[in-house]
């Protein structure tokens, strides 16, 4: 089960599995965005190439106005995955 | 040797059901969490290029999970298809600047770097891509 919240301080927190199958869902959220925001990973348990394909067409769009994703509490295996996928070259990781 | 195998509508919905698969052989088999998310994530993506490359397709998706000592063994084979032959592709340039990253043929590089072993093989217009990672046993 995934979900993406926008909390009342205007995080994004992510929880549960993002699989192509969330795309939709999420972007519902994420194209919202016009200001520089923190996503918090704390309670995220999987992400895939399409999620990561979700954050990175934010940043491009957020990038464009000077704006941009910043990602907290990314640890394990998802930390692992963007490392490999070179993530940090385009986020900041807190 | 356990194994099982079933097949799954060429369809996102099923990522569901596939996850569920997976996530009851890891269980029965005392997989750790590590390979068992490198599983879930390597299906997913082999998975989901057979959807978007062979969307017209109508024949279901097969899946095979194995397991010999302590390597899993993943095989997906799809029917009356064009070859695709994923060990073959580009690596994404991932050193570009924000603006030049493409998204495409990230899914590939990262199940190409998570796993073990990948082969691939066409044969009668079939595409069989077997996928090895090695795992250690959560309790004895």
């Amino acid at each position: 089960m995934f979900d993406i919240k926008l909390s009342e301080s205007g995080e994004v927190v992510l929880s549960g599995r993002f699989d192509a199958a969330q795309v939709e869902k999420a972007k519902a959220v994420l194209d919202r965005l016009t200001v520089t925001t923190s996503v918090d990973f704390k309670d995220l348990i999987y992400v895939s190439s399409a999620g990561l394909g979700v954050l990175m067409a934010t940043q491009k769009r957020l990038s464009e106005k000077g704006q941009k994703l910043k990602l907290k509490n990314v640890t394990g295996h998802i930390r692992d995955i963007f490392r490999i996928a070179r993530f940090d070259l385009i986020f900041e990781i807190e | 040797m356990p194994s099982v195998q079933k097949q799954f509508k060429r369809h996102l919905d099923s990522l569901v059901k596939v996850f569920d698969f997976i996530g009851q052989f890891v269980t029965r088999e005392n997989i750790d969490d590590d390979a068992a998310g490198v599983v879930c994530l390597a299906v997913e993506e082999l998975f989901t290029n057979m959807i978007k490359y062979e969307g017209a397709n109508s024949n279901d998706i097969s899946l095979e999970l194995r397991v010999d000592g302590e390597v899993i063994i993943v095989q997906l084979v799809d029917h009356d298809v064009e070859p695709f032959d994923m060990t073959k592709r580009p690596d994404p340039d991932l050193g570009a600047s924000l603006k030049d990253r493409k998204p495409g043929g990230l899914g590939i590089f990262l199940t190409q770097k998570l796993v073990d072993d990948v082969r691939y093989q066409y044969l009668d217009r079939t595409s069989i891509i077997t996928l090895k990672k090695n795992f250690r046993r959560k309790y004895v």
